[in-house]
């Protein structure tokens, strides 16, 4: 594999955005993009994108194909994957591997959604049957996704003492952060008594630690060496990359199943948790080198359980190191600079990319207001349904 | 009128014996693996036989984690007057956990590590009259 390069990155804010279509969120952060990597589409050599159920992609989740036809038909290949709420990191990975591998200079990596209001519905064309665990949740039982993050989280709380407030204290760091990024979509301060008194969605946790849906699309630009040269940018590397489904005996609830084999030693979360592992063998760093971490917070529990399941603590260490406030904008180890998910709500397919486009331009020094100071090292995690996990290493 | 027509929510999940409800899994005649449902193949990776047949699984287990639901789930989900309930997730032994709504027991009462005795309770009735069942998890020794 040759060194491969972030160029630039663009997004389109993030939230509800009743009047552009999906197609217009996606040419926007395109836009940004090409624009924040100094070229035009002519220089694109292919572009990857995140294949949405909700909408776009002509109903066969060709998003790339529609972007190409509504801004620049030049022949070049158009490849659309899935991964749910991981698409935007297998995307990445995809494009990363087009350019490592040589074939192509400049590759664009694209996720744009719109999201329906509420509880994500279930998908069409699914048997009413046993065999579709996204049915049995609901008709057997009704587990709703923050039943899922609650059941975590309880089970956090016997085994580690997390109190309410230290979980609340997560939600309140992530708006903190959020307050200075201008493309995210909630950012005015709450404190940990603003949380608890938000209603309570699924005990322990509170409507304030749970990322809602929102709309929103980035898209990162990938390059060879020459290519960043040219473009006068700070080099940033993408270090490691790295996509992973689930192990047999994961012990986490996962959504939409109801039930999980559990076996002795194996890591929970482990689609994300192996391709973490990946991407810093391929980087050749660890934890301890990483200055920042953007990872999927679908939940308050997830900011405290996550850098612990990836070895950057001890189980049960987030909570002491989230206390000291070693997990904020200066501390040890920023988590979510951006805001994270909390802040910005869900757009899936979307979500990955928005987190390497913060990346990129934290170890710019261009994360304005919300910066992390001298930042050389960051890292991305994302999980989606199916258990596809993915992970991101930059380095400047 | 006779009695009162039963199913379940779905068909295939619990076995009505003579000892009371039993819900229906694999177990991997190769592996030995228990899942829940009913698996068409056997995702062990160490497994060569992928051979899984059905399998009545334990009547009790222990409480691993729960929350209290206090959201009305979307419309897929039905139940005759509706209020919050405790959905837990059950250690049924031999490693398989098992998620369900809770009853007979109230939030303050729930302890993790509890001891749970599987039951079938009607959510709501159909249009017809039919009583639809699901199954949940009740604290051993109260269940009728």
């Amino acid at each position: 594999m040759r060194p491969v390069y972030a160029l630039g990155a663009g997004a389109h804010p993030w939230g509800k955005w009743p009047e552009k279509p999906q197609l217009q969120l996606a040419l926007e952060a395109m836009s940004a993009a090409l624009a924040d990597a100094g070229i035009v589409w002519a220089e694109v050599q292919g572009l990857v994108a995140a294949s949405s159920r909700f909408e776009g992609g002509m109903g066969w989740g060709l998003h790339a194909n529609e972007v190409v036809q509504a801004v620049a038909e030049q022949g070049i290949p158009c490849i659309n994957v899935g991964g749910a709420c991981a698409a935007g990191a297998i995307a990445l990975q995809t494009a990363h591997a087009l350019v490592a591998s040589g074939q192509y200079d400049v590759v664009a990596a694209l996720g744009a959604e719109r999201m329906p209001k509420g509880f994500i519905p279930r998908p069409p064309g699914s048997a009413d049957d046993r065999s579709d665990n996204d049915f049995l949740r609901w008709v057997a039982m009704g587990a709703t996704n923050p039943a899922y993050w609650a059941i975590e989280a309880r089970r956090r709380q016997h085994e580690h003492g997390t109190s309410e407030r230290t979980l609340a204290q997560a939600s309140a760091l992530m708006r903190r952060n959020a307050g200075g990024n201008r493309l995210a979509r909630y950012r005015d301060p709450i404190n940990e008594d603003d949380v608890l008194a938000s209603p309570m969605v699924a005990d322990p946790l509170h409507l304030l630690q749970i990322c809602p849906v929102s709309d929103g699309a980035a898209a990162v630009i990938l390059g060879s060496e020459d290519y960043v040269r040219r473009s006068g940018k700070a080099a940033v590397r993408v270090a490691g990359c790295a996509v992973g489904s689930g192990q047999f005996g994961d012990p986490a609830r996962r959504i939409p199943t109801i039930s999980s084999t559990v076996r002795e030693g194996v890591a929970h979360t482990s689609e994300v948790t192996g391709a973490v592992r990946a991407a810093f063998e391929l980087a050749g760093i660890g934890p301890e080198d990483v200055d920042l971490l953007e990872m999927a917070d679908n939940s308050a529990w997830h900011i405290l359980a996550w850098p612990e399941l990836f070895g950057f603590y001890e189980p049960g260490q987030g909570d002491w190191m989230l206390e000291q406030g070693k997990l904020a904008i200066g501390g040890e180890l920023a988590i979510n600079p951006s805001g994270g998910f909390l802040s910005f709500g869900e757009a899936t397919t979307a979500q990955a990319l928005l987190q390497v486009s913060e990346v990129l331009w934290q170890l710019r020094g261009e994360a304005h207001g919300h910066q992390v100071p001298d930042a050389k090292v960051g890292m991305t995690a994302v999980l989606g349904l199916g258990a596809n996990g993915g992970s991101v290493i930059l380095t400047r | 009128m006779g009695e009162a027509a039963e199913r379940f929510v779905v068909e295939g999940l619990v076995e009505q014996t003579s000892a009371g409800p039993r819900l229906i899994g694999s177990r991997c005649r190769g592996c030995g693996t228990f899942y829940f449902p009913q698996k068409a193949s056997c995702p062990n990776p160490a497994c060569t036989d992928k051979a899984p047949v059905a399998a009545l699984l334990p009547d009790q287990g222990t409480l691993y984690s729960y929350t209290l639901q206090r959201y009305q789930p979307p419309p897929l989900f039905r139940m005759d007057g509706w209020e919050p309930y405790l959905l837990g997730l059950v250690d049924m032994g031999e490693g398989l956990q098992v998620m369900g709504m809770l009853t007979g027991v109230k939030e303050q009462e729930v302890r993790i590590g509890m001891t749970l005795q599987l039951v079938t309770e009607p959510l709501y009735c159909d249009d017809d009259g039919t009583a639809v069942l699901t199954y949940k998890f009740t604290p051993a020794g109260t269940a009728l």
